[in-house]
Order: C-alpha cells, then structure tokens, then sequence
C-alpha cells in the first residue's frame, strides 16, 4: 500500500481525532482513532508499509498534540511492531488479535505520556491515571476497533482486489 | 275496407287523447302504473350510477393519491429543509449568545484588547487539557497571551502558528497560577490536575477563607493579568499540623463546552527566566 496515500489518510483522521474524537471523552480518556487504524492496517496481510504509515501517523499526532514530539511515532511503532510480531507468529490471526495490540499499544502510549509529564514535574498519581484515563481509553478503543478492522479489510480488498 | 279521414279530424283525435292523458296522470289515475314503471327503473338507474360513482372515485382517487404523495414528498422535503434552518438558527444564537456574553465581558474589562477565536479541536492526548484555536501569529497572536471567555479566565496561549494556537487550559495538570481569595485577599496557587479539578494550595493556615470565596488572578508571577475571575471555593481543607490549608475550586467556565474564546492581545507575559540564578552560578 502506498505512503504516499498515509498522509492524505492519516491526516484526515488526525484531524478527525482532534476534531472530534477527542470531544467525547469517556471518563477523562478519549478513544485513538489513529492507533486503531494503524494497528488495522499493520495486521492485514500483504501490507509492507506498516512501518512507513505508523510514522507518518505518529508524526501527525505528534504535531497536534502538546506532548513532547515522538510519544505518539515512539508508541504507534511499538504498537506496529507488536502487531508485526503476531501476524508472522500466528498462521491465523483474527479480530481477536486487534484488540491484543490495541490493548498494549494504548498502554504503552499512556505509559509514555505518563512518564513524561511525570518527569516534567506534573503531580499526577498513576492510580488515578488507570482509573480515570488508560482503563476508559481501553474501553473506547475496543469499541471502535471491530468497525475499522472490518472497515480496513474491506478498503484494502478494494485496492489490492488481487492480494 | 279503408276508412280515411281527414288530416285535421286526426290531429285534434290525438290532442284530445293527448290531453285526456295528461288529465288522468294529473288527476293521479296513473300514479299505480307509473310506480310498476318506474321503481324498476329507478332501481336499475341507482345500480348504474353507484357503480359509476365507483368507477369515478377510483380513478379520482388515484390521480388524487398520485397528487398526495407528490405533496407529501414535497412537504417532507421542505420540512427537512426547515429543520436544518431551526437546527442552524439555533446555532447562531447560540453563538450569538456567547458573542454578546463575550462583549459584555470585553466592555466590563475595558483595559484589555482582545480578539475572539473559534475553538477548533482539542489535544489528541488525553492526558493534556488543551484546547486548539483558529487564530495564530498573523492575527497577532503570542506565547503567553491569556485566554479568557465570557465568564472568566480559561487559559493562556502555550504555542502559536500563523494560523492556529494552542492553549493550555487552567485545569491542566501543569498548570500553575497565582490568585488572590476574595474578600480575604490571601495569596494561593492554583493547580490542575488530569482529572480536570482544579485546586487551591498553599493558602496561609492563619487566612480566613471559606466555600463561596471569589478567586482571583493576583497578576503576581506575571503570567496572567491581575483580576480576572477564575473559579468560586467549594470546600477548603484545612489540617492542624500542616503549613497551608488547600481548596477544591469549581471554574466559572464550562471547559467541557467551549465553543469561542477571547485571546488578551496587549499582555505581555514577564520573563523572569534571566533573573532566576544558574543552580551551577557562584
């Protein structure tokens, strides 16, 4: 799949997530439209890109937010490679799947942000970081994965109807 | 055998049998034979016109069905249509609202100069409570610079492009702001945190303040203004052994819906940054 088609794709969707996504909050944790895409995408067959596409994400992402740069390209590449791992480990891998990496991928983004807003001198407890943002995240991010998963396979079929 | 008679004995034979008829249904001697004739008649003519009533109707109906649905579509469409007027009305004055409110606030607060910006996104990351806005460099705006809405102060101005800001709210858990309580006029510091509560600690164990208190912006610092609303007491804690007492603070402003913004343009934040000493300096 081509990189040149991540940035019109990824930025639509970065500016979807600071539009809108990031308005509806669960709890204080918003859902990560870009890591599920990019997880999505790393988990189909046949696409070498997923490298390329997550780094173009995480730049988007990383633009747009105040964090220090490269928490989101950091956590969306660990978030790539784990999903690179399970889909040459795993002959049959499923929907099940998207929701491992999903999981792990949001917890190393928040673990991330956590550690650098810590080391930045914000007061914030890591129990109430859990309860109040990653556990509500999760949540939101489980609940648009299975949509965009089936929503990724069916835009790659149509691109690559030969694959 | 032909008996002829004349022409004119004819013509008056059948006028006087004409008129002798005409009497007998007048007099009603035919009113019997006539209801023999015509109920049959009658009947048979009802039959005929019910069954072209029917006809009638049915392909009257159908020309006026075909003509009501054509309305109904139409009548749908404009009600569609006036729907999405109300729903954009109801937008404006919304916005309306908030504009007036805006320069109200402005004409109370004379002493600044504002700009108004529409509040465009929020930060992707949940753990920072920032807000985007659609002003930047080439409407005048800088680093530092407060924000403010209708009801008091919002946050100030932490990153500028040509066409867009972003500024970090006051409930932001790297927010750290001086205000004064009011009307006791204890110095405070003001604290966000990532649950979006703001606080307000180290307030001296001997000043009095209590739920229902005013904060204010001290201007102390030189980050923000002096003066500039920010929030009411709600509860103070207060321990025996401690330095400070700490309160829980509600905002004046409703961070979950902000829509508009005013930006202080002619406030320049104070550096202090060259003051402050090397920890390595002599």
């Amino acid at each position: 799949m081509s990189v040149i088609l991540s940035i019109p794709t990824l930025g639509l969707i970065a500016i979807l997530q600071s539009a809108v996504v990031s308005r509806l909050p669960l709890n204080h944790g918003t859902a990560d439209l870009v890591l599920v895409v990019l997880v999505a995408i790393a988990l189909q067959k046949n696409v070498s890109t997923s490298w390329q596409w997550s780094i173009v994400g995480g730049l988007f992402m990383d633009f747009l937010s105040g964090l220090p740069f490269g928490i989101f390209t950091g956590s969306y590449l660990l978030a790539t490679g784990l999903a690179l791992i399970i889909r040459e480990r795993i002959w049959r891998f499923s929907f099940l799947m998207q929701l491992l990496v999903v999981f792990f991928g949001t917890i190393f983004s928040h673990a991330l942000s956590f550690l650098v807003l810590f080391l930045q001198g914000s007061e914030i407890s890591l129990g109430t970081v859990l309860q109040v943002v990653t556990l509500p995240s999760v949540i939101l991010n489980f609940m648009i994965s299975l949509p965009i998963f089936i929503l990724t396979q069916d835009v790659l079929e149509q691109i690559n109807p030969q694959d | 055998m032909n008996i002829r008679f004349p022409k004119s004995l004819r013509i008056i034979t059948l006028s006087l049998v004409a008129i002798g008829i005409l009497a007998l249904a007048l007099s009603g001697v035919f009113s019997t034979f006539s209801r023999w004739v015509v109920s049959p008649i009658t009947s048979v003519q009802t039959w005929v016109s019910l069954q072209f009533e029917g006809v009638e109707n049915f392909v009257s109906a159908s020309q006026d069905i075909r003509e009501i649905r054509q309305q109904n579509t139409e009548l749908e469409a404009e009600n569609a249509r006036m729907q999405a007027q109300i729903v954009e009305l109801q937008q404006q004055l919304v916005e309306f609202e908030i504009l007036s409110a805006l320069l109200e606030f402005a004409r109370a607060n004379p002493e600044h100069q504002y700009i108004g910006a529409s509040v465009i996104g929020r930060d992707p990351s949940p753990f920072l409570n920032y807000i985007i806005i659609n002003r930047g460099s080439d409407d005048g705006l800088r680093r530092g610079m407060p924000v403010v809405t209708q009801n008091g102060l919002a946050g100030r101005v932490v990153q500028v492009t040509a066409t867009g800001a972003r500024v970090s709210l006051i409930t932001d858990p790297v927010t750290k702001i001086n205000v004064r309580v009011e009307p006791s006029r204890s110095a405070a510091v003001l604290t966000g945190s990532i649950t979006g509560d703001i606080t307000l600690e180290q307030i001296p164990q001997d000043d009095d303040v209590n739920p229902g208190n005013l904060i204010l912006t001290s201007g102390l610092g030189g980050n923000y203004p002096a003066n500039i609303i920010v929030g009411q007491i709600t509860s103070v804690r207060s321990r025996e052994n401690a330095l400070f007492q700490s309160a829980s603070v509600q905002p004046v402003t409703d961070f979950s819906d902000l829509s508009i913004v005013l930006v202080i343009i002619n406030f320049e934040p104070v550096d202090f940054s060259p003051l402050i000493p090397d920890s390595g300096t002599p």
